[in-house]
């Protein structure tokens, strides 16, 4: 699998020495495309549509921070097999989409017709969810902002889109209606079945949909950053792996709006770290903080978690060791 | 329309499968992780098929992909992947040498690690995938100058590691630790 490596210029020591680590020899290739196994793939690939637009692809943290959700219909992904759902017809002749009822005030919708906006509000308005749905033509939009959008979602409001088992279209999610805050709307918007569709949640007046043609994609790029290298709001700032009661104060001098996400991390912590959510409340003093993020606006997004940790997750080990001030 | 994005893709599947399926094999240390990587890569490239760019590039737009897949894979990202039992079978088998448990790389393995994510990508494309400056810019979407003045930077870090790993050069620059010559 490996030949002998010589140099080929003479300043390329350092290069071939790190030419034999190389699991595959350099230059050489992995798997045959003719092979069973990248035919296998690329049959499962392209057996879905390609997604209509580049706001379908999932970012490698899902977060609905600012209470939207955007997703097209081919890339839900294969439902995990083990979840079963019995749909219940509701009595009014064959609806386009229809619910099951679950405990308590637990609600599943299934969406098959993504052009059905006043039966799917009228549906969701059935099952106790304060929805508004709009339809606007693929590759429109409803002019935004249409009201306030609530920052805090409550946890398990509802869940990110799923298969419907055994179908290749549509999609269901569950939503629990009993977490709807009392001047809060559910607002839909829906595009056909190749189209986008929108999901936020919003509190106060909602203004009436005024269709516009959809932004281009947009690429994608973290709504936060680091906010302590340098050129960052914070540079010079050290926080982390300081407590949250260490951290805050000299923020808050600073006049800045804090907010809070809890991290998850790997078994193991091997490095790396997911959000788990985030939140505006204030977590307790004792929490570690492991880097400090912030966003266009200058909101500062805290990386914590309550306990403290073998090493920072967010560089696999000190900071000091990639970060080079 | 889909005729055509078909057939643009396979092609580009075809050109680059093999690189890809090297590319993975050699960042990831387990062949599940690489098969992983590979339907995941491919998988993004499918969505985004009118973004691939035609022929030699749609390699580098590819190690584009994969760098980004690969960095969220190890983010703990553990989404359900287009995976095949198949697709596993055949990473494995690349997975037959595993070549810095060999002692006289161990060294040289450690130093290596021991460097920013950053600067393992660079020169690992640069050894491993062999790619030249301009492919590395197109690939990771950086000027040329940028590549040029990171390369140098992280070659630099690497020869400091070898040295501090008693990582020495020798004649004809084969490198092997100073007490262990070949």
């Amino acid at each position: 699998m490996r030949s002998t490596v010589r140099s080929t210029a003479k300043n390329d020591d350092e290069i071939d020495a790190i030419r034999p680590l190389a699991r595959v020899e350099p230059g050489g290739r992995g798997g045959e495309p003719s092979g069973a196994g990248a035919r296998a793939l690329l049959a499962e690939i392209t057996a879905q549509d390609p997604a209509p637009t580049a706001t379908t692809v999932p970012g490698p943290r899902r977060r609905y921070t600012r209470g939207r959700l955007a997703f097209g219909m081919a890339t839900a992904v294969a439902l995990a097999a083990g979840i079963v759902a019995v749909p219940i017809v509701l009595q009014d002749g064959v609806p386009s989409s229809y619910a099951v009822n679950l405990d308590d005030g637990m609600v599943t919708i299934q969406i098959r017709d993504f052009d059905d906006a006043e039966g799917l509000e009228k549906r969701l308005r059935e099952l106790n969810v304060p929805a508004m749905v709009d339809h606007v033509p693929e590759g429109m939009m409803c002019r935004e902002p249409r009201g306030k959008l609530v920052e805090n979602i409550p946890r398990g409001l509802y869940s990110v889109p799923e298969n419907i088992p055994g179908e290749s279209e549509g999609w269901q999610m569950r939503i629990n209606t009993t977490l709807f805050g009392p001047d809060q709307t559910f607002v839909w918007s829906i595009s056909g079945k190749n189209g986008t569709t929108t999901t936020y949640l919003m509190e106060g007046p909602i203004a009436p949909c005024e269709p516009v043609p959809e932004p281009p994609p947009v690429k994608y790029e973290p709504e936060f950053r680091a906010a302590t290298f340098k050129g960052g709001s914070l540079e010079g700032l050290r926080v982390d792996e300081k407590t949250v009661g260490e951290v805050l104060p000299e923020l808050r001098r600073r006049d800045k709006k804090v907010i809070f996400a809890v991290i998850n991390v790997p078994p193991g912590n091997p490095g790396g770290y997911g959000i788990d959510h985030t939140q505006e409340e204030p977590v307790g003093d004792h929490w570690v903080v492991w880097e400090a993020q912030e966003n266009a606006k200058g909101v500062i997004q805290l990386l914590v978690t309550e306990q403290r940790l073998d090493k920072n997750p967010v560089y696999g080990g000190p900071r000091d060791a990639i970060i080079k001030d | 329309m889909d005729d055509e994005r078909l057939a643009k893709f396979e092609a580009a599947y075809t050109l680059a499968y093999g690189q890809i399926t090297a590319y993975a094999a050699r960042r990831c240390d387990s062949p599940q992780d690489a098969a992983d990587v590979v339907a995941e890569t491919f998988t993004v490239a499918w969505r985004r098929v009118d973004e691939l760019p035609e022929g030699a590039e749609a390699t580098l737009w590819l190690y584009g992909v994969a760098r980004k897949v690969l960095a969220n894979h190890f983010r703990g990202d553990n989404r359900r992947r287009a995976r095949t039992a198949e697709l596993d079978a055949e990473l494995a088998d690349l997975y037959g040498h595993s070549p810095d448990t060999e002692v006289e790389l161990d060294a040289i393995g450690r130093a290596f690690r021991s460097l920013p994510d950053d600067d393992r990508e660079l020169l690992s494309l640069v050894a491993w995938e062999g790619l030249e400056r301009e492919e590395i810019a197109k690939a990771l979407g950086l000027s040329r100058n940028a590549v040029r003045i990171r390369l140098h930077r992280a070659r630099r870090r690497l020869s400091r590691a070898l040295a501090a790993a008693g990582v020495h050069g020798h004649a004809e620059s084969r490198l092997v630790p100073a007490e262990r010559p070949l």
